[in-house]
């Protein structure tokens, strides 16, 4: 099944939100799950907006991790179809589309975090030095609703070590009280570069508090 | 002026079954870094000759292993948006991809490995183009065109490409520049050393480059000495804005990166039909 085809069966099943952003039918609109006052929005009929609209936080931060908790509001959407609001989608929210009907089906691959710092190279291959429990607290304070990520984790230390219990290891991919059966889930297959970048600062700073 | 045509503009056969997959460095720090792959993908998306465009990144998202996610087609065509061969498109991407030659099976897909933009032969029409829309009118029997990379000590193809640019140009029939310069940041010939290269009285920089952003706003800039070290650097484009600069008794013109280039989209579908003639006409077993 395509993701189009996947994407439609979904929106027919109730599915209206993804993230922090909430999809209404009939037609086909896309806007921010905090915004309620849809005519003074800003019209987009255009896709390719999506990324210009993801770029920034309104604290005028670059959002280069796109599953943040800090989408602009302000904005709506109007598309002509579901191939459309893939593509929109897919800026807002890059591979969550593919990455849900990949859970669903079974058919992720899930990289467990030894997996992903030990094939790194060049200045990230000393990230793969991060001790176990360095990577749980690295996992506590960057990802999960608190530390503004909006993706569950699916990976964990390895095959054999699970995350510790934290707001950030049971966060189910949900933003707010949208119920299971009405928002898409945004899932972690694996953790994303700005994980990778702090577990090499981590590392480092490990190695360095060592005695000597 | 005698250049190398871009052939894909009319003559790309649509592939419907298939995907594009742009792949760039993208940037933590700069978000203009990104914004020509997603140019590059529109270009082509609004041309239908692929089922499917999409672009991931080694800094951004989606990462290479998410995007395989994003696409339904079963053979997804993966060009590098990158200027040289070298550990990206050498080390990182084959791995990341989990690529074993040029046509890989991954996951249930085939995926052909283009080499990287940079490297094809129709850069030079792009380089050309350039140095007319920066310094329309001027002779190039009276400039210097000097063509800049990064360089690094660590990769010397990283400097090959640019190198064979240099050369295909000063080879080709029509070219008339006086002189035509390979130079660099990091490495010699370097870049900052323009004045004391140039003989001729107008000088032409073209930032080798995919994407404009510290390199290209500020450094090489500050390297031609039109720019302080101070300077607001991230998104201060008036740098290409202000032609010509008039230093050491020349007139320099000054481009953006050539990868921001609209005709870009035509070397990346060149590069595909490249592949096509010397791998899939001729399959290869890996």
């Amino acid at each position: 099944m395509s993701l189009t085809q996947k994407l439609t069966e979904a929106l027919n099943s109730g599915i209206n939100q993804i993230g922090q952003i909430r999809i209404l039918q009939n037609p086909l609109r896309l806007h921010h799950i905090d915004d309620s006052d849809l005519g003074a929005l800003e019209v987009h009929t255009n896709p390719g907006d999506a990324r210009e609209i993801s770029l920034y936080a309104d604290d005028g931060e670059y959002r280069f991790t796109k599953g943040e908790l800090t989408l602009k509001r302000g904005w709506i959407f109007q598309l002509e179809s579901i191939d459309d609001l893939r593509r929109t989608i897919d800026l807002f929210y890059p591979a969550s589309l593919g990455l849900w009907q990949a859970t669903e089906s079974g058919h992720i691959r899930i990289q467990h975090l030894r997996e992903k710092l030990d094939r790194q190279s060049g200045m990230y291959r000393h990230a793969r030095n991060l001790s176990d429990q360095g990577a749980q607290e690295l996992v506590q304070c960057l990802c999960g609703p608190s530390n503004k990520c909006v993706k569950k984790i699916l990976w964990n230390i390895d095959e054999t070590l699970p995350l510790q219990d934290s707001e950030a290891s049971r966060f189910n991919g949900i933003v707010g009280e949208a119920d299971e059966s009405t928002a898409i889930p945004m899932v972690c297959q694996e953790a994303c570069n700005f994980f990778v970048a702090e577990a090499r600062k981590k590392s480092k700073a490990e190695f360095e508090a060592k005695p000597a | 002026m005698a250049q190398v045509k871009l052939r894909s503009r009319m003559n790309f056969p649509p592939k419907p079954d298939s995907a594009l997959l742009i792949v760039g460095h993208g940037s933590t720090e700069n978000p203009d870094s990104s914004t020509p792959y997603f140019d590059h993908a529109r270009e082509i998306r609004n041309r239908k000759v692929f089922g499917e465009v999409h672009c991931c990144f080694w800094k951004e998202e989606p990462s290479m292993r998410e995007a395989l996610y994003m696409i339904d087609a079963e053979e997804i065509y993966v060009v590098p948006d990158f200027i040289s061969e070298g550990y990206f498109t050498q080390e990182v991407i084959p791995r990341e991809l989990e690529l074993t030659g040029p046509t890989s099976r991954v996951h249930g897909k085939t995926i052909h490995y283009c080499d990287p933009v940079g490297v094809h032969p129709s850069m030079t029409s792009l380089i050309l183009q350039r140095t007319d829309e920066v310094a329309p009118g001027v002779p190039q029997e009276e400039s210097a065109l000097f063509i800049v990379g990064h360089g690094t000590g660590l990769n010397k193809n990283s400097t090959k490409s640019i190198k064979d640019q240099v050369t295909h140009i000063k080879t080709l029939p029509n070219c008339r520049f006086a002189e035509v310069f390979d130079t660099y940041m990091e490495e010699a010939p370097f870049i900052a050393d323009w004045a004391k290269m140039a003989g001729s009285p107008n000088v032409i920089v073209v930032p080798f480059f995919i994407a404009d952003g510290l390199h290209s706003y500020q450094d090489i800039p500050v390297m031609l000495g039109f720019e302080k070290e101070e300077g607001q650097a991230a998104s201060q484009k008036d740098v290409f804005r202000n032609n010509p600069y008039s230093l050491h008794g020349k007139t320099l013109y000054y481009s953006a990166a050539i990868g921001t280039e609209p005709m870009m989209a035509d070397v990346i579908l060149d590069q595909i039909s490249t592949f096509d003639s010397q791998h899939v006409a001729h399959p290869e077993t890996h």
